[in-house]
């Protein structure tokens, strides 16, 4: 058995590094939030425990239904849009010449390589209601400039499009590596049997994809669940904006209820755990994984 | 046919350049904005024209926030943070790569798994372990927790699974332990790979914002990014926006050069790896 852990010695040295950086920074931590979410404790002296008590109140608690909702939307605007522009791109990649490829590529992603933070900033003059440009060009079409970041009903829209425009690249990227592993022979083939570019979208490319779309889908779902700069930067009126993780950083950051927020915090990790776990069992059903 | 593949190509080429407008222009406009002078309108399309550039803006900025301070704490957490993020990464990514000992594909599955659950979530406990241990207000706060990444190992796993195994038999072979396989023979080997890691933690560490926010609570030890969020912002013209214009600037104009230098050198370094194997 010594010789065994002596044998094995390198590799465990390895990867220890990983274990133990997850165990202090992240499954102490988790195990300590789901722990503290049956407490009161502001911080200071010893938590109090009550059982379910902050469970009961977030159930009606509006400010915690507000931001889930808006995570929701963030959500689903995300998954859709991020994951069309991103495949509209790579398509537009491989469908271009070699000299251009590379140029547009790197054009491309620049949106990716800027701080959501900076460009929010940005973002909050463009869409400023009085003298953004956003509002200018609306004037010079015709139409009536819009109050972006202070009605309720616009304000989400700059967080979105902030999102989906720093995001696309990433995953234009990753789309675009996965049309690369597509057999081309499908394509001539199917050009041969007459099926046309539409056709062949639906029948090769998508198909063909489906393990870099599961990925995404994934990713885009734990991304956007904790989505927290671009709301931060680009607030709304009053809560409109605020994301479920945001709601759970200002109660434990700035009104110090630790043991709502670890609440908060644990229905976050349940809601991720039971996406993923739907996704993984779906796609077992395909008989994909 | 022909006519209608010329038209193709100008929809094609049309719609990439719309794109590439979409992506640089609120990068330009930005630059534009930074180095008007105060007493231009930046409202609507006046925004679009310098008449006289000036740095004003940029020493006004100075004088706001410790700039020099935070430019160098950006640079020493980003530095730091991926040099040893790739470097832990890529030594566990060979351990599951090239080694065969028991538990480790449950291991990896668990590695994989632990992306699923956002460390943000467990935020509050962090904050206070870090205080616990004394890291709140240092910037190896921001390096320690992520020196060895799921997401990295996965990427650099996959990569080293590619070398072939005979290289690391015949330095064994010549005597080369385990971790001087590694430095010697590994590492040279998997440079591509490192490239672009690097590239992307340089990126994610010079924009993250959450954890120094968190860790971070005095003016001098605030990284670029936490100093940036934090100057007075409010709707309309109140706000000193070529300042603040000129504040992301700086954060934003580094890392798009080092981008761009990144991706020159893995051009070429792809190269220099195919002339010579």
């Amino acid at each position: 058995m010594l010789s065994g852990i002596k044998k094995y010695k390198y590799p465990y040295l390895f990867i220890l590094p990983f274990f133990l950086l997850f165990l202090v920074f992240q499954l102490i931590p988790l195990v300590w939030t789901i722990l503290m979410s049956f407490t009161r404790w502001n911080g200071i002296g010893l938590p109090v425990p009550i059982g379910t008590g902050n469970y009961q109140l977030i159930l009606r608690d509006s400010m915690f239904w507000e931001s889930f909702n808006n995570t929701v939307i963030y959500w689903i605007t995300a998954v859709i849009l991020i994951l069309c522009s991103a495949m509209i791109l790579a398509l537009l990649i491989t469908s271009s010449g070699n000299g251009i490829k590379s140029v547009f590529s790197t054009v491309a992603f620049l949106p990716n390589v800027c701080a959501a933070i900076a460009m929010g900033l940005i973002f909050r003059l463009l869409f400023d209601h009085n003298v953004g440009l956003i509002n200018e060009i609306i004037v010079f079409f015709g139409g009536t400039p819009q109050p972006w970041l202070t009605s309720t009903r616009l304000s989400k829209i700059p967080v979105i499009v902030l999102n989906v425009w720093r995001n696309s690249p990433w995953y234009m990227m990753i789309v675009y590596s996965g049309l690369l592993t597509i057999n081309p022979d499908y394509y001539d083939a199917a050009k041969v049997d007459g099926a046309g570019p539409l056709r062949r979208f639906l029948s090769i490319t998508l198909p063909g994809l489906s393990n870099i779309m599961f990925f995404c889908f994934i990713t885009l779902t734990v991304d956007s669940w904790k989505l927290f700069n671009e709301p931060y930067i680009l607030p709304g009126p009053g809560t409109s904006n605020t994301s479920l993780f945001q709601y759970m950083y200002e109660t434990g950051f700035t009104i110090f209820k630790l043991g709502y927020a670890s609440a908060i915090g644990c229905i976050l990790m349940t809601i991720l755990l039971v996406i993923s776990v739907i996704q993984f069992a779906a796609r077992k059903r395909q008989g994909e994984l | 046919m022909n006519n209608r593949k010329k038209a193709g190509r100008a929809v094609l080429y049309f719609s990439m350049f719309c794109i590439a407008v979409i992506s640089v222009f609120p990068i330009v406009w930005m630059c534009i904005i930074s180095v008007k002078d105060p007493t231009e309108s930046i409202s609507g399309f006046n925004s679009l024209a310098v008449l006289k550039p000036t740095v004003d803006n940029y020493i006004r900025l100075c004088n706001q926030i410790p700039i020099g301070k935070n430019f160098f704490n950006s640079v020493f957490s980003t530095f730091f943070g991926t040099v040893t993020t790739v470097y832990f990464c890529a030594l566990a990514g060979f351990a599951f790569a090239k080694y065969r000992f028991p538990g480790r594909d449950f291991l990896f599955y668990f590695v994989i798994a632990t992306m699923l659950i956002p460390p943000e979530v467990g935020a509050i406990p962090q904050f206070i372990i870090m205080r616990k241990i004394h890291l709140i207000n240092s910037l190896w706060s921001l390096v320690i927790p992520r020196i060895a990444t799921a997401v990295g190992i996965f990427y650099m796993r996959q990569y080293i699974l590619e070398v072939p195994d005979e290289l690391l038999e015949a330095s064994r072979i010549d005597g080369c332990r385990d971790f001087s396989i590694f430095n010697r023979i590994i590492l040279p080997v998997i440079k591509p790979a490192l490239a672009s890691w690097a590239s992307l933690s340089v990126v994610a560490r010079w924009n993250d914002f959450f954890w120094p926010m968190l860790f971070l609570r005095k003016a001098d030890k605030y990284t670029l990014m936490v100093s940036i969020s934090l100057l007075p912002v409010s709707d309309g013209l109140s706000t000193p926006w070529p300042v603040i214009l000129a504040g992301t600037t700086i954060v934003i104009i580094p890392i798009v050069l080092i981008y761009i230098i990144f991706q020159r050198l893995q051009k070429q370094g792809i190269m220099v790896g195919a002339v010579k194997g």
